[in-house]
């Protein structure tokens, strides 16, 4: 949370008047402005097709998305879990959508989730002497900087030998996510547990819940924090300006002097960062342990939020809870209506393609 | 076989072509010359069907051309070939010669095509093997491949745009024999140069073209470099502006036998030149003769193989951009859309662009936006930046004011050298003035320039002293007094021998 008290740092000091454009209201409402009515519409036409899908499929697309709101909202507890189903999508994605702005194209938040929940679960199982409220932080940093490391890997090689980032973070994704299937047959298995996991992580390295008696952690808190700090990061300081200079030219970056090298590197670490961040959060506060396939498709998913929210970090917010309550609610309408499970699928799939088309990404993307 | 007559075409307000006239027999090669900027790619991107003129008739074959485009051009018996070639360089050269080929039809007869090349080449000399991977090939082939794709779809009127300006000494005699068995067969050219004895050689009518209108056309016959250079750049050059003459000031940049090799090729030759604040040194010369490249290393976005830089009496060959900022050098590429701004970005980041990592505009990695915001006021107004506030993106702008977003971050920071690489290239002459008088008092003020154009008319106004790039080469310097216009449209012209005599 110490991100926070730097929202007020680049204020210090600005002379009243004409200055108050910049504040950072206004920067946020500018970043927002047109992208959520056209957002709303998109999600509109991506529920019609769907519901003439679910028509086809014999149920009544109005019963399916009435238990589809159920599912998201209907209750505390299915809030609860939207919440938390969002919180590694907006981590993640907060990371992408950084990289992307400088045209730096890392899809490898999936691999270096997978090896953030790795650290993390390394470091709280290793039963080192500690007090509880430093070993649950220093778990969330070990799977930060696993992440970080994976990143960097895949950009120190296509910095190095060429290789494009595309294909660097891609392929590392594979490594990364059997990674974790290697040290769960291995050291970090649970013995004779019939299913690739590790045992149980100890209470004290549990993320705390945000409200008692509730399944809600402080993930989502974690979430906020770091999708306001990677916004003043982006529009405030000297990082986020080289970004937007790269992202939007390399030869006016180049014409400057900013190193790509530096750049590419940093925001790299940054983004891995996040990711592993948001495997540990995982770890530490749904599940209590690391198991095979616990982040399956998460970082693909984070590339689908970073681009619904037009790479703008602060939309990555609204972005990820959304794509997180729309799954939370398609798997109660599966649950409760029969819709087939493919069909959920296709709803995200489509709401995704729809959302993406109106906003017109290039467009929105010319805007540095 | 080709009439064309009172073509006109305007870009904005920008006369590129006003009422040229122009005749090609068949069997004849025509030379067309003229400057940048004179009309010449105008004119034939009118003809190829590229763009559409604003006024004036086409006449090919006794048929009408209008409202045409590349594909009917092609069709009616023109051909092209663009300077940058159009090959896919992973195919091989029959598959390139088949791309598109109107009569290929839908089932490829590659042995067939091949067929057709061997022969083609045969009777051309063109000397191509159609099995050959295009990227493979040097350039002088490559050339040859278009010419025989342009063929074999029935090109009766070759146009080649500066054809020879990539090629070594011995691929422009291959050419020029090449050219003249395409004549011998009963075909047209429209030869497009800057080189005058290849044009004296080969063709038998030039057309000179200067401002957008036919400045003179003659038999090459009976024709000499000298006359042609005159009607190509010798307009009546109005008197230099009254100016003070520079105060001999302290020595604030020397280059001394910097050269730039890449991929084995020298980019640049041992250059070496001294410039005194209060000076300003235009280099004439027509594009990519190395002026980018000389620019480039200047302002450090390369780094030259050998010699060095010393900049106020630091050495800064190795530098980087930023330190070399630091010590007072200012640069204005010549690529404005892509380089020196960021179009997306607001009217006050671009004017950021060189320090915004330094106080006042931030610190500590903090942005102090309230400073970009002054700056953005401040410079509107000394510059006269037309825009609807600081926080539109700098696309919104004319190109003029673009440039002035430029000109008020380059120079309103008082370098104390700046590079200027076709400062006023694409500006009407509203927004030429403006910036040409900025780098004026520039000068007054003490700031050394280095001034690149191809443009005399600048180079003349402008420069204190006046030099010439040509194949990467700078001639020596001469003081405007002493420049003689013949002799610089020669040395642009690649008279070797005029350097050698302007050298010694």
């Amino acid at each position: 949370m110490s991100s926070l008290s730097g929202v007020d740092a680049p204020n210090n000091g600005l002379p009243p008047g004409k200055v108050a454009a910049f504040n950072t209201a206004d920067l946020l409402r500018r970043a927002l402005a047109g992208t959520a009515t056209r957002a709303i519409l998109a999600v509109a036409l991506a529920l019609l097709i769907t519901a003439i899908l679910i028509l086809i499929a014999g149920k009544n697309p109005l019963l399916a998305y009435a238990a589809l709101l159920k599912g998201a909202f209907g209750s505390l507890d299915r809030i609860i879990f939207g919440l938390n189903k969002s919180t590694p999508y907006i981590l993640a994605g907060l990371g992408v959508a950084l990289c992307f702005r400088a045209n730096v194209i890392n899809i490898g938040a999936e691999g270096q989730i997978a090896v953030g929940g790795i650290g993390a679960t390394a470091v709280a199982l290793s039963g080192l002497a500690l007090p509880g409220f430093l070993l649950m932080p220093m778990a969330l940093v070990a799977g930060a900087a696993c992440g970080a490391l994976w990143a960097g890997v895949a950009a120190f090689i296509s910095l190095k030998r060429g290789v494009h980032e595309v294909l660097c973070t891609l392929l590392l994704n594979f490594v990364g996510v059997l990674l974790v299937s290697e040290v769960l047959h291995g050291r970090l298995g649970e013995q004779g547990a019939g299913f690739p996991q590790s045992p149980l992580l100890p209470r004290t390295t549990w993320l705390p819940k945000l409200v008692a008696g509730t399944d809600l952690h402080i993930g989502i808190v974690l979430a906020v924090g770091a999708a306001l700090a990677c916004h003043i990061l982006f529009w405030r300081t000297t990082f986020g300006f080289r970004l937007r200079i790269m992202g939007a030219s390399r030869n006016a970056a180049r014409y400057v002097g900013i190193s790509n090298m530096r750049q590419t590197m940093r925001v790299m670490l940054l983004a891995g960062g996040l990711a592993g961040l948001a495997g540990g959060v995982e770890v530490l506060g749904v599940h209590y342990r690391l198991i095979e396939g616990f982040s399956a498709g998460f970082g693909f998913n984070a590339v689908g939020v970073a681009l619904l929210a037009s790479l703008n970090p602060m939309a990555v917010l609204p972005a990820g809870l959304f794509i997180g309550f729309l799954e939370a609610g398609a798997l109660a309408m599966q649950r409760e209506v029969g819709v087939p499970s493919s069909l959920v699928f296709v709803i995200q799939g489509l709401t995704m393609v729809f959302v993406l088309c109106a906003l017109g990404l290039r467009g929105e993307r010319s805007k540095v | 076989m080709l009439e064309m007559r009172g073509i006109r075409k305007a870009y904005g307000a920008v006369q590129a072509n006003s009422g040229i006239d122009l005749d090609v027999a068949a069997g004849q090669i025509v030379g067309l010359l003229g400057e940048n900027g004179s009309g010449k790619s105008t004119l034939m991107k009118l003809l190829f069907g590229v763009v559409s003129a604003d006024a004036g008739s086409i006449l090919f074959k006794g048929q009408p051309l209008t409202g045409h485009g590349p594909a009917q051009a092609m069709a009616a018996g023109l051909g092209m070939i663009h300077q940058h070639f159009t090959l896919v360089e992973a195919m091989s050269v029959t598959e390139n010669v088949m791309l598109g080929a109107p009569d290929a039809g839908p089932w490829l007869s590659p042995r067939a095509m091949a067929q057709r090349i061997v022969e083609e080449s045969a009777k051309y000399g063109l000397d191509i093997d159609p099995d050959a991977i295009v990227d493979d090939l040097p350039h002088g082939r490559r050339q040859r491949v278009e010419i025989v794709k342009a063929i074999l779809r029935g090109a009766d009127l070759l146009i080649l745009d500066e054809p020879t300006s990539n090629l070594s000494p011995s691929e422009v005699d291959g050419l020029l024999a090449i050219m003249a068995r395409l004549r011998d067969q009963g075909r047209a050219i429209v030869f497009i140069s800057h080189k005058l004895d290849e044009v004296l050689a080969i063709c038998s009518d030039i057309v000179v073209l200067r401002d957008g209108a036919v400045a003179g056309t003659c038999k090459a016959e009976g024709a000499t470099r000298e006359g042609l250079a005159k009607m190509m750049v010798g307009r009546d050059m109005p008197p230099p502006v009254a100016r003070a003459p520079s105060a001999a000031g302290r020595n604030v940049l020397h280059v001394g036998q910097m050269a730039l090799v890449e991929d084995g090729i020298e980019r640049l030759a041992p250059i070496t030149f001294s410039l005194r604040a209060g000076e300003i040194l235009a280099i004439a010369g027509i594009d990519g003769n190395g002026q980018t490249e000389l620019a480039e290393c200047l302002a450090g976005l390369r780094l030259p193989t050998a010699g060095g830089i010393d900049l106020d009496g630091h050495d800064v060959t190795l530098a980087g951009v930023g330190e070399r900022t630091m010590r007072g050098l200012a640069y204005i590429p010549v690529d404005r859309a892509m380089t020196s701004l960021v179009t997306g970005m607001s009217v006050s980041d671009n004017l950021a662009l060189r320090d915004f990592d330094r106080p006042p505009l931030s610190r500590r990695g903090w942005l102090e936006r309230g400073s970009f915001a002054v700056r953005a006021s401040e410079m509107s107004q000394r510059f006269a930046i037309k825009m609807a506030g600081p926080h539109v993106a700098a696309r919104t702008l004319s190109g003029g004011n673009q440039q002035k977003i430029v000109l008020a971050r380059e120079i309103g920071r008082h370098p104390l050298v700046l590079i200027a690489h076709q400062p006023v290239w694409g500006l009407d002459p509203g927004a030429t003035r403006f910036v040409i008088d900025q780098i004026l008092a520039l000068r007054a003020a003490g700031g050394a320039v280095v001034y690149i154009s191809s443009s005399l008319e600048e180079v003349m106004t402008l420069g204190d002293r006046i030099a010439v790039m040509q194949g990467g080469r700078l001639s020596m310097p001469v003081d405007r007094e002493m420049a003689d216009l013949t002799q610089i449209g020669l040395l642009m012209a690649g008279d070797v021998g005029a350097i050698h005599s302007d050298a010694a």
